[in-house]
């Protein structure tokens, strides 16, 4: 098992080392970003030394080490367009994107996994029929138009919910949460609504497809035989059976939505970190784009890091083949 | 659990309290919002309208961008290169100190320590020495004649001297205005609170020297997305939006709830054609290169101009939001002409020109224009081709995002191409000087001439015009100037660009601003 952790660990180190001369050379080939960031009445000496200043002048390796010693010392940046350091930025945006999505993808899965065990356990009933046509509509129906739907529906036409924002946050840790509040809640429904309807679909086509599988199974028959309830067969057995490539998508989604739920923060105006790396990109802001980059590669190794973790206590197998 | 009850009931009196100051309390959704509370960190459009309710300009524009007295009542060029502006008595900043020249020493010293990359070194890129002469009188020294000084500072906020001392190195200013420590300007309105993409909380200023604004507090969310802004106002979250889109103004007329405001911009649509001998995105239609460069030709040019119907352009592709161009100021702009012909549109005169250009084929184009910059810019560009292209000038259209259209163009890897240019300043050397003079670093004039324009005489009277005290002498060499460019035809200027906000009918009156601000101060409650 260590040996294991310790081989993945450093896999994920030269995944980030390629990733970050990937993300370099990528966003430096897009353009000099003070040529969008100068105005234009700049002359041309106060054109050179503001390029200067912000140490664009250097070659691309030369301004590539520096980044990099500079990461080494915890130094990311700091933003062109807002003056405060990348990691602040990030920092203070990251609670509103994990609470938004941690909703989204944790109600998905809690809401979905029963459905679809529900719609691959009784496949022919009409309940059955109705979850998968709902879970269709889910990944069919295209995000920013279900968002505008939304806000038409909840905000404009019946007034319940606001159109956008975040609500009132309280401290907790440090941190700024709005789940922790009436108002955070009723500008959070929406918009987790919104990020969760396309995993919910995932979750119930994946349980689905699992649990019929598993019905069929000698375990299944088994347990049947040996008088166990329906109920016990599908919540110890059946659910535990399916649960790997389900822990699997959980991981994915997990990552991609915290990575790039931007479309959603966008329409929803939540004040996330999608909204920012968009508009750095809009901006060429490129600390805040290269460092965006590099942690969300590093989120991603991490996140499957605790999956391949999870893999091993669901399954004994996996988890005794790898200690001997 | 304890902590849930708080939180519920710190919401609820929140709430109550909101309804309480509903009547005075107004909330305006923008596009943009600021990038810093620091007024020197940024030039950019929506920071300056942010930071405007905070901090006053030196000098004050009206609604049509034309010099008015503000926190100077006064200016006159005393000799070539000395301008003395004289300053209003009896202001006070928001701790309830006095404005004096002080301040505006300290504000024009300290932007070359503080600002970013869109930098504000711009406002004072003239200014060679600041002398006080009394507490309410300056004498600016410039670096030779700088006829168009005031205009430069109408974008020079002033900060106070006291307490933005201590922040005013690149390190320490974010911190210290965004923190609201710093942050104590003349402005309308108080500084309570901002966060980047945030939004921006201010508090009425009740010893403001027009008076006290007619809202208690003023909350400005950023909302970037159209339609989501749109849908904000429906739903009565905030009272006003900037920038509604054309196909949702339409809409709007139908709404009993929402009235619309509708200005001209300082934006105008510039198509531009490179002047270099050898072009690289104009070629025979075969594909094989010509023998020259067919935009040098005065016949060929003529003919792209007259291919272009601006009629259709206005209304179908913009819907109505527009009006069609000559020149590339907004009339009624320091330095427009009233003696430039009017836009023709007669496809077959251009056809015919082309015929005796040489090329009773045409030839064919790549053109390259932004489609996120301003409303209608990608529209404009796909009609524009299909105008070309009808004349027989095989158009390619590539619209794309001004991220990777600016760096390129800069490169000079267009032949055909165009943009909007916002006269920001409201006066024509802020234009003509940086796209009509020939690329000149000794004159630091023609920065964005990316075409590689020439015409000697343009130059001339631009380079006279800089240097001339005399505002009716200088408007009459701006004019001449614009009007032997628009001649020349490099530069063809298809419509002036309108701009719409749209408020709550029965809380609030919208006055259009050229340059685009919506400023909470002269936001009227509806009667």
């Amino acid at each position: 098992m260590s040996s294991f952790l310790l081989q993945r660990i450093l896999q994920g180190i030269v995944i980030m080392a390629v990733m970050s001369v990937i993300v370099f050379a990528g966003v430096y080939a897009i353009g000099n970003p003070m040529e969008v960031l100068i105005p234009p009445e700049a002359t041309q000496d106060v054109r050179l030394r503001t390029i200067a200043r912000f140490g664009l002048d250097k070659s691309l390796v030369e301004q590539y080490f520096l980044f990099i010693s500079n990461l080494f010392q915890g130094d990311l940046g700091q933003s062109y367009i807002y003056n405060e350091p990348v990691l602040r930025l990030i920092g203070n945006r990251l609670p509103a994107t994990l609470e938004l999505v941690l909703t989204a993808v944790l109600g998905a899965t809690f809401i979905g996994v029963p459905l679809g065990i529900y719609a691959g356990y009784k496949p022919e009933s009409a309940t059955a029929r109705i979850i998968m046509a709902v879970s269709i509509l889910g990944f069919s129906v295209p995000t920013f138009w279900v968002g505008l739907i939304l806000i038409l529906t909840f905000a404009v036409s019946l007034g319940w919910l606001p159109s956008g924002g975040r609500g009132d946050t309280v401290e907790v840790f440090g941190i700024d949460w709005s789940i922790f509040t009436l108002d955070g809640w009723s500008h959070l429904i929406l918009p987790a609504t919104n990020l969760a309807l396309f995993k919910l679909a995932i979750m119930i086509r994946l349980a689905r497809a699992g649990t019929r599988e598993v019905m069929l199974s000698d375990a299944v028959k088994f347990a049947r035989a040996a008088g166990l309830s329906e109920a016990t067969i599908l919540s110890r057995h059946v659910l535990k059976l399916i649960s790997i490539p389900i822990v699997t998508v959980f991981g994915l989604e997990l990552a991609s939505t915290l990575a790039f739920a931007v479309v959603t923060e966008t329409i929803f105006s939540w004040p996330g970190v999608g909204k920012l790396i968009i508009d750095s990109i809009k901006n060429l802001d490129r600390p805040v784009m290269v460092a965006y980059l590099i942690l969300t590669a590093g989120l991603f190794v991490t996140i499957n890091l605790c999956v391949d973790i999870g893999y091993a206590v669901l399954d004994p197998r996996l988890r005794r083949g790898r200690a001997e | 659990m304890n902590r849930h009850a708080k939180a519920f009931a710190f919401a609820a009196v929140l709430s109550a309290a909101a309804t309480a100051a509903g009547a005075q309390e107004l909330t305006v959704g923008v596009r943009g919002g600021p990038e810093s509370m620091d007024p020197h960190y940024s030039a950019l459009g929506p920071q300056a309208d942010a930071v405007k309710h905070i901090f006053d300009p030196l000098v004050w524009t009206g609604d049509d961008l034309q010099l008015e007295p503000g926190l100077a009542v006064s200016w006159k060029p005393v000799d070539d290169d000395t301008w003395e502006f004289k300053l209003r008595e009896g202001v006070k900043f928001h701790d309830g100190s006095d404005f004096t020249a002080e301040d505006v020493k300290f504000s024009i010293e300290r932007i070359p320590q503080v600002t970013g990359p869109t930098t504000t070194e711009i406002y004072v890129r003239r200014v060679a020495d600041v002398e006080i002469v009394d507490d309410y009188t300056l004498n600016i020294h410039t670096n030779g004649p700088a006829a168009t000084l005031p205009y430069d500072f109408v974008r020079l906020f002033i900060v106070s001297a006291d307490a933005a001392k201590d922040y005013s190195t690149a390190e320490t200013s974010a911190e210290g205005f965004n923190s609201g420590k710093a942050a104590i300007g003349t402005g309308p309105f108080k500084y309570v609170s901002w966060e980047p993409k945030g939004d921006l909380v201010l508090e009425r200023f009740d010893d403001y020297w027009r008076g006290p604004a007619p809202w208690a507090r003023v909350v400005r969310k950023e909302i970037s997305d159209d339609a989501s802004r749109l849908a904000a106002l429906k739903a009565g979250d905030v009272d006003v939006i900037n920038y509604v889109s054309s196909a949702d103004y339409l809409a709007l007329d139908n709404d009993p709830d929402i009235e619309t405001f509708i200005g001209d911009s300082v934006y105008v649509m510039n198509l531009q054609l490179d002047q270099r001998e050898d072009t690289p995105k104009v070629r025979a239609k075969d594909g094989s290169k010509l023998a020259e460069n067919p935009l040098r030709d005065a016949r060929v040019r003529e003919a792209i101009d007259l291919a272009i119907d601006r009629e259709t352009m206005v209304e179908i592709v913009l819907e109505g939001l527009g009006t069609p161009a000559n020149q590339m100021m907004p009339e009624g702009f320091f330095g427009s002409s009233e003696d430039i012909p009017a836009p023709v549109y007669d496809p077959e005169k251009a056809k015919a020109l082309l015929a005796e250009a040489g090329y009773p084929d045409g030839f064919e184009i790549d053109l390259y224009c932004t489609n996120d910059r301003l409303p209608g810019d990608g529209a404009i560009c796909e009609a524009l081709g299909q105008m070309f292209s009808q004349v027989g000038i095989a158009t390619n259209v590539n619209a794309i995002s001004k991220t990777v259209y600016f760096p390129t163009q800069a490169r000079k890897e267009y032949s055909v191409f165009m943009n909007g240019w916002g006269t920001l300043t409201g006066e024509a050397s802020y234009t003509l000087g940086s796209l009509a003079h020939s690329p000149d670093d000794e004159v630091k004039m023609g920065a964005f001439n990316r075409i590689e324009y020439h015409n000697e005489e343009v130059d001339r009277l631009l380079e006279e015009g800089a240097q001339e005290l005399d505002a009716d002498m200088r408007r009459a060499l701006f004019e001449e100037a614009m009007e032997k460019t628009m001649a020349d035809r490099a530069y063809i200027s298809i419509v002036v660009l309108q701009s719409v906000w749209a408020g709550d009918k029965d809380k609030v009156v919208v006055t259009p601003r050229a340059d685009e601000e919506t400023l909470a101060y002269f936001i009227k409650p509806a009667k």
